[in-house]
């Protein structure tokens, strides 16, 4: 399948910190989720990929258009939704006002054909019906889907959402994850997230990001079978455990390598991914 | 609905059905149309069924826009595309900086030409006036005072573009209301415009600076400049009644050739305007 995204080499320093350390991938349609803990580079890889920041080295193209010069930039950003992780949105605006403003900044000047193309937003987050509502005057998670809303405006084709579930309750999030479950299809999406299950629902890829450098690139499935066999439970933390934790039941599930006649369990993506951490040097807080 | 009831004109009802009708009277007739039977009737009978499909769609689509506000209604009325004056005067924090930076403007202004009154010469309000237009254009473009920015700064709309329409909007505003001042000083002839040269230069200065020092950290260091400039030229002065340096003859070629310099070094750096400013997160 042809990429819609292929970057190569790409690394970032601010000042001494190394944010992004010779990053390469490709996404392909469908949601791509980006894991990693606080530090490792996934914001940073996002707003590179979003063209809101540029990288010291490396290339990268969507849809081959290379945004290093303005033009390219342009044609990019034009195939673009994005996200950010702490979406500012003007509060006296109302939600329609909000979507309107940055429709207008993707270049739909027409009034008639832009406001048609709010409202079809508007519609499909589920918000017809508080469009004429202050921004801020509206619960978190819906000025979240004002904003993914906003990043919808003009169909891009390359959608970066960075974090969208972070604070919601749980039935937000789960109205959201369908929300990215149906803006995935026909479309490129990289999903930043803490949450192994927004991977484990709406992925067909992942990529785990630690220190900059990406150390996993596969399925959630080739993920979470990294684990398999170094699972194991036990009535107390097994000490040659690299990761362990008391579950609900009062036993232990620990990570690592199992002493011989463990009672292996069935390896979920969080241990796959907590295992990816520990063999990349991350401190796993588990 | 009684006669005297104001309707749609039948030409506009025309030029609506065909698609024609424009802004600020298209505003008008899709929301008069919205309550009045009768000239929905008539619209009716001026145009075939698929103009006149496209023209409900459209009002439909009308019903739940942003109704412009006066400052927006104003800015269309003066010619300005709709969605460019969106662009200047939708945004509630930039109204907000843009109308106290006004507000500053007029009081400052007011103080220096009354100090100006009492001393009998313009040089404190020649020396406030170019700052006034700096400030302006320093609050109406940036991270700190735009929630949205990351946002519009990864839209294709070229971030030096957004730059220029809010600073020939705020600078035009900040020189009109300087130039209202100005006519309170008669008595000083062309003197009194020693401010304009001096205002371009600093703004265009700091408009410069502000891809390496941040769209505050620019205007201020040229605002702190320009006040060295001035305890120079007053400690180097002959007499105290002559005029500081910047607004003498020289010192007016002087801020010329800098507003110039600026601008071309502005142009040259526009593309650093197009993503985020190094530290925004």
């Amino acid at each position: 399948m042809t990429p819609t995204v292929s970057a190569f080499g790409l690394s970032l320093h601010y000042g001494r910190t190394r944010a992004l350390d010779e990053v390469s991938l490709r996404l392909t349609p469908g949601v791509t989720g980006l894991l990693g803990p606080n530090g490792a580079g996934k914001t940073t890889l996002l707003r590179v990929l979003a063209t809101a920041a540029p990288a010291d080295r490396g290339t990268f193209t969507v849809l081959g258009h290379d945004p290093s010069g303005a033009a390219g930039r342009r044609e990019v950003r034009r195939r673009l939704g994005y996200l950010p992780q702490t979406p500012g949105l003007h509060p006296h605006f109302t939600a329609f006002e909000f979507v309107d403003y940055v429709a207008i900044l993707k270049e739909l000047t027409d009034r008639a054909a832009r406001h048609r193309e709010v409202r079809r937003v508007l519609d499909e987050v589920g918000l017809a019906d508080v469009r004429a509502r202050s921004v801020g005057k509206l619960s978190g998670g819906t000025r979240r889907r004002v904003a993914l809303a906003a990043a919808l405006v003009g169909e891009p084709a390359f959608l970066v959402l960075d974090e969208p579930t972070v604070g919601l309750d749980p039935e937000q999030r789960m109205r959201f994850r369908e929300l990215i479950a149906g803006a995935g299809e026909g479309r490129t999406v990289l999903l930043s997230t803490h949450q192994t299950e927004d991977v484990a629902m709406l992925c067909h890829r992942v990529l785990v990001l630690a220190d900059g450098t990406v150390r996993f690139d596969g399925t959630p499935a080739e993920l979470a079978a990294r684990a398999a066999g170094r699972v194991w439970s036990s009535a107390e933390r097994a000490p040659g455990a690299r990761a362990g934790w008391r579950t609900g039941t009062g036993g232990h599930r620990n990570l690592g390598d199992p002493p011989p006649g463990a009672d292996l369990l069935e390896p979920t993506l969080e241990d796959g991914y907590l295992l990816t951490l520990d063999e990349a040097g991350t401190e796993v807080a588990a | 609905m009684s006669d005297d009831t104001w309707h749609v004109a039948e030409e506009d009802l025309r030029a609506y059905a065909r698609g024609t009708l424009t802004a600020p009277l298209l505003w008008s007739a899709d929301t008069h149309l919205a309550a009045c039977a009768r000239c929905r009737a008539l619209l009716a009978e001026a145009g075939d069924p698929a103009a006149l499909d496209a023209g409900w769609e459209r009002l439909d689509a009308e019903l739940d826009a942003p109704r412009p506000g006066r400052c927006e209604a104003l800015l269309v009325r003066c010619g300005v595309p709709d969605h460019t004056a969106r662009l200047l005067a939708a945004t509630a924090l930039l109204r907000r900086s843009w109308l106290g930076a006004l507000g500053l403007v007029l009081l400052m202004t007011c103080v220096a030409a009354l100090s100006t009154a009492a001393t009998r010469t313009p040089t404190p309000f020649l020396a406030v006036a170019p700052l006034l237009p700096l400030a302006g254009v320093a609050l109406a473009y940036g991270p700190a005072l735009d929630p949205a920015y990351e946002m519009a700064v990864v839209t294709p709309t070229h971030g030096f573009r957004l730059l220029m329409i809010r600073t020939v909007a705020v600078l035009a505003a900040g020189l009109g209301v300087n130039g209202l001042a100005t006519l309170a000083l008669p008595g000083y002839g062309l003197r009194a415009l020693g401010w304009l040269l001096p205002a371009l230069a600093l703004t265009s200065a700091g408009l410069a600076l502000a891809p390496r020092l941040g769209p505050v950290g620019g205007p201020s260091a040229v605002a702190g400049a320009w006040v060295a400039v001035l305890l120079a030229a007053d400690a180097a002065r002959a007499a105290p009644g002559l005029p500081l340096a910047p607004f003498t003859a020289a010192g007016q070629g002087v801020s010329a050739a800098v507003a110039l310099l600026g601008a071309g070094l502005l142009f040259l750096v526009r593309d650093r305007f197009d993503v985020c400013a190094r530290g925004v997160v």
